[in-house]
């Protein structure tokens, strides 16, 4: 369906989604993919090589090289649903009948305790080799708290090493830099889908790398026990048809906690991925980005670093950042850990370009290193949010009666809309996903994530919970074909407060 | 060694070309075998002290870490070897050698050289399959390419970062005046950043944001260089994108403005930054306009950049069928700190138009002018720029306010498409809002800025700029005195005999034997062997005594050079 920078065809803003460009991107890299019903590997050469994509982007521009056309599309079709967000944003006071956005997934719920904790006085250390140069790798001071961190985290068999963590601007970075010196131009990598869409970006913009889709289903079949499941055989079909198109994969991309589905990988489940990726010289990126918005308990949620003897150390790399788990998005921390001394080194000498300020740097060492802190006041607090909020929105949609996956991990519920869709089309996905915008309700759609059904949608719940309300009355209006009935703010005030209390 | 290598040269004239070609393949190779030496050494050294302290656990993983370090580099440089060596055989010597360049410094090279006939896309590897297992089997060809890049340019600076100068703790460690930093001002600097307007945090920090860089930080920045940079219009917010520093902004540029194999003209010497970021990701090269240090009718100036000289190399790279998508030009500049006349700048503006080049022009230096009889002249200060929409200015805080530990570096172009293509890596080159906030209160604080900062930076820098050309004066040293930017760049030809590539190596390693930290013209581009780059903001102690060691090293140097006159003299 999507989107390719047509000049007759005003193409549709496909889901530009989510406001926050994070799941803008999403939709990028949905627009890369023109045919994607007819052919779910889509491929990005073909794209960039005869598709109209460049041929009409670069004849846009006399300025722009042709590579450039392509980078600026995707700037382009983040623009356009960026502003319609931008333009009418909710605002309790100055604009409450404004776009609710619980598209992007980002952790609203905590920016108290942040603000607070980041305001202490301990927080604004200035020193002169904070200002200076720095080690391009990160500060020491900064990658010896990492490894302590995620030693401690991920329970880790054995400490971690400073010298195999490299810190950067954050896991967008990460994703480029592994991208570049792990595949030539071209070469791809395994990732399940439905997944977070920016990885597209990241890896194609620098890299010119590709994605190769395993797709999940939601039906549950043959020894599978829960919809979406990803198996050994899936990532063996999927890696076969790629060699059989002359794709060369290099490695898989796992998330995990995943990014939309919210499934947690178990540490049987993990190992058999690793070891599918052994099998095939595979490297595996494992990003963790939510691994501490783990918020039920009884999800057991097992870092890759945890396991007992990695079955290929020297090719899995590990990501996490601040961005989810500390609900700071803005602040541009990720970081990298990974036995491979050369994989370490060569993201290092990229760094130069995803350098974060010393004083950032400084403030994020202080941060991790306040275990206190996070133990006793930010990640009970935190997880008490994410569930109450959860709880609330799983409530409402169960009301609704409409299905949905939630595994306790995450800011999102997975939502099965399908019933909603008079076709099984992406076109009748966007329709919906449009008129919940009309609705001044912004979600993201299961296109933007590359899910092979249309009908999808993801649901961000991490904010708080007035406006959580009013965005699941605008569902529900959209949902129940009233969309012109006007909020009704009052029972949301009321709500909320029964709701602040779990 | 040498005189093997030095079969090498060619000096019949009409084989010039090629033999600069050769001479590089022989430098390289030069500097990798003293790189070899060096490391084989330390090795060695490192075998015999792990005897003696072998009850010490601590030190011996030291040891054992230091010990890895330097295989890794070892295979590194072998491999790096064999590819020359390769490369050489099969081009027949005429093949460019685009191995990175040994550099102290860490704005490393890339060492792109435009005249070679072939100019493959990541060229050390492109002849290599069987090294690329050699190095590691993990990474891509490119990937080794950027690890080895990073091993041999970081080499130096990493034993700098092991053994830093201290004026009480370490009076032995190496002095680093390679490095274009600002450390005149880390007192206010340190002090601005202390108070408590610094420390603010709300949301929308905290946030997802606007990729391009905060709106309030676009709007200070657009009043910032509207100021400074003294613009007849107010400049637009929306035309600037913040990213974090100038050699992402450039990345970026080269990006989107050309594809893989298509070219920059650069004068050169020229900051070896610009070669490094062209080769790592973009994979853009970069035409050499060399200028040159005699005096001559068409050359009024040493290192002289004219039309002509610009409109040749042009014209020359037209040729050879490279496309030419821009001209790269630093103001003032690095490392000559030439600063552009109103006439120079409209004459190169003017040059660009006509053959519709883009024109970047890198001003991270505008506001290290301290010289008060030369006047800077921004580009965004012309009264009407000739292709505003082919001008894209870079600038940052690293150099005017000594924060290169910041990030930051802001585009300002008239051209929106440039623009919205350069935004799309916002997410790859992203800044902290935390950090945001404190950039935007240090620019917007003009008085502190014109009162405080900017008088006392200024006055240090012709304090420092003094004393160091004042001793150079005392050697009978020439250099250019153009009063502006950190660093002065001088002539060291007497000090080599021959006057060669190898030679300014080897001088170079002699600083460095004697813990002096210089970067020489060669990581310049510099087609005259013999030139060297010190830098002077730094404190006067350092400085002196950074001076005592460059003054040992020379006299030395200059009993080696009479000795060997005299033996020349008795044996004919």
């Amino acid at each position: 369906m999507f989107t390719l920078p047509q000049k007759e065809s005003k193409a549709p803003t496909t889901c530009p989604g989510p406001a926050s460009t994070q799941d803008l991107d999403s939709n990028h890299g949905d627009g890369l993919e023109r045919e994607c019903s007819r052919k779910p590997d889509w491929k990005l050469p073909e794209f960039c090589g005869g598709g109209d994509p460049t041929a009409t982007a670069s004849s846009d521009s006399s300025h722009l090289s042709s590579r450039g056309s392509i980078i600026k599309w995707f700037w382009d079709s983040a623009e356009e649903g960026y502003r319609t967000y931008h333009m009418d944003e909710y605002d309790e006071d100055k604009n409450p009948s404004g776009i609710i956005n619980m598209g992007t997934s980002e952790n609203k719920l905590c920016f108290d305790l942040l603000s607070r904790r980041l305001s202490q006085s301990d927080m604004l250390w200035v020193e002169p080799s904070l200002l200076q140069y720095p080690d391009w790798r990160g500060h020491l001071f900064l990658r010896e708290e990492v490894a302590r961190f995620l030693s401690f985290y991920c329970k880790s068999p054995a400490p971690l090493k400073p010298e195999n963590v490299v810190v950067l601007n954050g896991c967008a970075s990460l994703f480029s830099a592994l991208a570049t010196v792990l595949c030539e131009v071209g070469e791809a990598f395994l990732i399940p889908a439905p997944y977070y869409g920016a990885i597209t970006q990241h890896v194609y913009l620098y890299g010119g790398v590709r994605l190769v889709c395993v797709y999940l289903d939601s039906e549950v079949t043959g020894l599978d026990t829960r919809p979406f499941q990803l198996t050994v055989e899936k990532l063996e079909m999927a890696l076969q048809r790629a060699n059989f198109e002359g794709v060369k994969v290099k490695g898989l991309i796992l998330i995990n906690p995943q990014n939309p589905l919210g499934d947690i990988y178990s540490p049987g489940e993990l190992r058999d991925y690793l070891e599918f990726a052994k099998r095939h010289k595979l490297h595996v990126m494992v990003d963790e980005v939510y691994m501490l918005s783990v918020f039920e308990k009884s999800a057991g949620y097992h870092s890759v670093l945890s396991l007992e003897g990695l079955p290929d150390p020297q090719r899995t790399h590990v990501m996490w950042a601040t961005s989810k788990d500390f609900g700071m998005s803005g602040l541009r921390f990720g970081t990298l850990y990974t036995e491979n001394r050369d994989v370490a080194t060569a993201v290092a000498s990229l760094c130069r370009y995803h350098g974060l300020s010393g004083l950032v740097q400084y403030q994020m060492a202080q941060l991790l290193r306040d275990r206190d802190w996070i133990n006793q006041v930010y990640l009970p607090e935190n997880h008490a949010r994410l569930k109450a909020a959860h709880t609330y929105v799983a409530g409402e949609l169960r009301a609704l009666g409409i299905p949905f996956l939630s595994s306790g991990a995450g800011f999102f519920i997975w939502v099965d809309l399908r019933k909603y869709l008079p076709e099984a089309t992406f076109k009748e996905e966007m329709l919906l996903w449009r008129r919940f915008l009309d609705n001044k309700v912004l979600l993201s759609c299961g296109k933007a994530f590359q899910c092979k059904e249309p009908g999808w949608f993801r649901l961000v719940f991490s904010d708080k919970a007035h406006r959580l309300c009013l965005g699941m009355q605008r569902v529900r209006q959209v949902l129940e074909g009233k969309s012109q009935v006007p909020d009704d703010p009052a029972s949301c005030q009321s709500q909320e407060s029964g709701n602040q209390r779990r | 060694m040498s005189h093997r290598l030095g079969m090498f040269r060619m000096p019949s004239a009409q084989m010039r070309g090629q033999g600069l070609r050769n001479q590089r393949i022989h430098t390289h190779l030069m500097e990798m075998m003293l790189h070899l030496k060096q490391t084989i050494e330390k090795n060695l050294m490192h075998l015999t002290t792990r005897h003696l302290q072998q009850d010490l656990v601590l030190e011996e993983q030291r040891h054992s870490q230091a010990a890895s370090e330097q295989e890794a580099l070892l295979g590194h440089l072998m491999y790096q070897l064999v590819n020359l060596l390769q490369s050489g055989a099969m081009g027949g010597l005429g093949l460019q050698p685009s191995c990175p360049s040994l550099d102290v410094r860490r704005d490393v090279r890339g060492g792109q050289w435009a005249q070679s006939s072939r100019q493959p896309d990541w060229p050390v590897h492109q002849l290599s399959d069987p090294e690329a297992t050699f190095v590691s089997q993990h990474l891509s060809s490119r990937g080794i390419d950027i690890s080895a890049l990073y091993h041999s340019s970081f080499q130096d600076y990493k034993i700098y970062q092991r053994d830093k100068y201290h004026e009480d703790k370490n009076t032995m460690g190496f002095i680093n005046l390679g490095l274009s930093e600002n450390k005149l001002c880390l007192d206010l600097m340190t002090e601005r950043l202390s108070q408590s307007d610094m420390n603010y945090i709300e949301d929308a920090l905290l946030q997802y944001p606007d990729w391009r860089g905060q709106p309030f930080l676009r709007e200070e920045v657009a009043r910032f260089l509207t100021y400074y940079c003294k613009v007849p219009d107010q400049l637009d917010p929306e035309n600037v994108v913040v990213l974090n520093g100038c050699s992402s902004v450039f990345s970026t540029l080269a990006m989107v403005l050309c594809d893989p194999g298509e070219a920059f003209l650069i004068p050169a010497p020229f900051y070896g930054g610009f070669a490094f970021s062209a080769c790592l990701y973009s994979k853009v090269e970069l035409i050499l306009v060399h200028l040159d240090s005699e005096v001559t009718d068409a050359n009024p100036h040493p290192f002289q950049l004219t039309v002509d000289k610009l409109e040749q190399a042009l014209l020359e790279a037209r040729l050879t069928g490279k496309k030419v998508r821009g001209l790269i030009l630093i103001n003032p500049q690095n490392p000559l700190g030439d600063v552009y006349s109103r006439d120079s700048l409209q004459e190169y503006l003017e040059f660009a138009k006509r053959y519709h080049l883009h024109v970047i022009i890198d001003e991270i230096y505008m506001l290290s002018v301290f010289d008060e009889f030369i006047t800077f002249h921004s580009v965004l200060s012309m009264e009407s720029l000739p292709d505003p929409n082919r001008t894209h200015v870079i600038w940052g805080t690293s150099k005017d306010f000594g924060i290169s530990g910041f990030r930051f570096g802001v585009l300002y172009t008239h051209n929106r498409e440039v623009a919205s293509a350069v935004s799309s890596f916002g997410y790859l080159h992203g800044i902290s809002g935390i950090a945001q906030h404190k950039l935007c209160r240090l620019l917007q604080d003009r008085e502190w800025i014109d009162k405080v900062y900017l008088p006392t930076y200024r006055s240090r820098l012709q304090i420092a700029h003094g004393y160091m050309t004042k001793k150079l004066e005392a050697l009978g040293i020439p250099f250019l005195n153009r009063g502006s930017g950190l660093y002065i760049w001088m002539n060291l030809k007497m000090y080599l005999d021959p006057c060669t590539f190898e030679e300014e190596l080897l001088l170079h390693r002699r600083f460095l034997d004697n813990k002096l930290i210089l970067s020489r013209g060669r990581t310049y581009m510099c087609k005259e062997p013999g030139w060297f780059r010190i830098t002077f903001a730094d404190k006067p102690l350092l400085l002196k005594q950074a001076m005592h060691r460059f003054y040992q090293v020379l006299s030395e140097r200059k009993q080696d050079l009479i000795m060997k006159q005299l033996e020349n003299a008795q044996r004919e």
